[in-house]
């Protein structure tokens, strides 16, 4: 029998999982604020042991080109070898993978939500859009499912069963029988709850739908989904590309007949590079 | 001697790897660093790329497979292409579109 679950039940299960990072909204809000500095950034980075630990370690990497070890640290001059905008992706990699390594979430998991947060990263680079919003789009997309597997596990193994012996069957409809809603609307209500920006709630609420709100952040996250899944990026036998909206690829100025060989290249290899550097686990 | 492009992370790339495609790192829209096709990469121009937050790069590689293997791995490519897109109508244009692009990316 299907569960029903109440936005009040979803949020107050939401205590199983680790406390979501702070860091990833403050980021954000720094997006929008013209004042913003290193210092700004720093004090950010400088709150979380862990973050900085890893930026300071992949500061040393990337300055030295991972060939000679040297020791960096002043976070100031860290961010200024490292770049503001690719320390902002590490702080948000990097507290997200905390995350998802806290929540006891699978390896499929993690890799499949890193190669949708590189592919919407590229994305926006081509729809002139926020790479930072596309990576907290992209990696957070699934949340709801992260949710149901921490707080439901036996119903969410069933949706899994369900799923490999229909092979036909939609993942949303399997969802519906078994908790009563989907992951869209889980991750809607926890997003919401986490006082994520309006864009990445509408982002993970509609990133399945065929006829999407006419939203950036949603069209990116949507089309970065169906790019992952085709290039089979987390080499998982149950990968399949779902609805592909013309809206949202209309959106983001993409040509399928142009050579996106380069793009797709680029997708590839830049989630295997931040699947070993962010590993959740 | 044929060759096939790889895309490759740069933690993968090692000294005289040669870049299969122009290599550009802008920041802020100015380029800073490129390298032309068929440069030999050395351990300087690593550094180099890694300095300049480069996380990627093509290379070309040689292909020493036969036209018999070359079709059979796109036939391969195409069967599992197939099945990840086995849920959707193939007919709809960007659907149609994205499978295009992909399976050209694996003829590659």
């Amino acid at each position: 029998m299907a569960l029903h679950l109440s936005e009040a039940e979803i949020i107050e299960r939401a205590a199983l999982l680790p406390a979501f990072p702070a860091v990833v909204n403050d980021i954000l809000q720094t997006l929008d604020d013209d004042n913003a500095t290193i210092g700004t950034l720093c004090s950010l980075v400088e709150r979380d042991p862990v973050i900085t630990g890893r930026v300071f370690s992949l500061a040393n990497s990337a300055a030295m080109g991972g060939r000679t070890p040297r020791e960096l640290r002043d976070m100031q001059v860290a961010i200024s070898l490292v770049g503001l905008s690719r320390v902002r992706e590490i702080v948000l990699a990097v507290s997200l993978a905390e995350f998802s390594r806290e929540s006891r979430m699978s390896n499929y998991f993690w890799e499949h939500s890193v190669a949708v947060g590189v592919a919407a990263q590229e994305l926006a680079r081509i729809a002139h859009y926020s790479v930072d919003y596309a990576l907290v789009g992209g990696l957070l997309h699934d949340i709801g499912q992260l949710w149901m597997a921490r707080c439901y596990p036996l119903e969410f193994q069933m949706v899994r069963m369900a799923m490999q012996a229909q092979t036909k069957a939609c993942i949303l409809d399997t969802e519906r029988q078994h908790f009563g809603t989907d992951h869209c609307v889980v991750g809607r209500v926890l997003a919401t709850a986490w006082h994520l920006p309006a864009s990445v709630v509408a982002a993970i609420s509609h990133h399945h739908d065929l006829y999407p709100p006419a939203d950036k952040l949603v069209a990116t996250t949507h089309v970065a989904e169906a790019i992952a899944n085709a290039l089979d990026l987390s080499r998982h036998e149950e990968a399949r590309v779902g609805q592909l909206s013309e809206a949202a690829c209309q959106q983001l100025s993409l040509d399928w007949h142009a050579d996106l060989n380069f793009l797709f290249g680029k997708i590839e290899a830049r989630t295997r590079y931040l699947c070993q550097t962010f590993a959740a686990s | 001697m044929k060759t096939r492009l790889r895309y490759i992370a740069l933690s993968e790339a090692e000294e005289e790897m040669v870049l299969g495609a122009p290599l550009t790192i802008a920041e802020h829209g100015v380029t800073n660093f490129s390298l032309p096709a068929g440069h030999v990469l050395t351990e300087q121009n690593i550094r180099q790329i890694a300095l300049r937050h480069g996380e990627f790069v093509c290379i070309a590689v040689a292909d020493t497979r036969s036209d018999a293997e070359c079709a059979e791995a796109l036939a391969q490519a195409q069967a599992r292409l197939d099945v990840i897109f086995s849920l959707v109508d193939r007919h709809r244009p960007a659907i149609a579109g994205l499978y295009k692009a992909v399976l050209a990316y694996r003829s590659i």
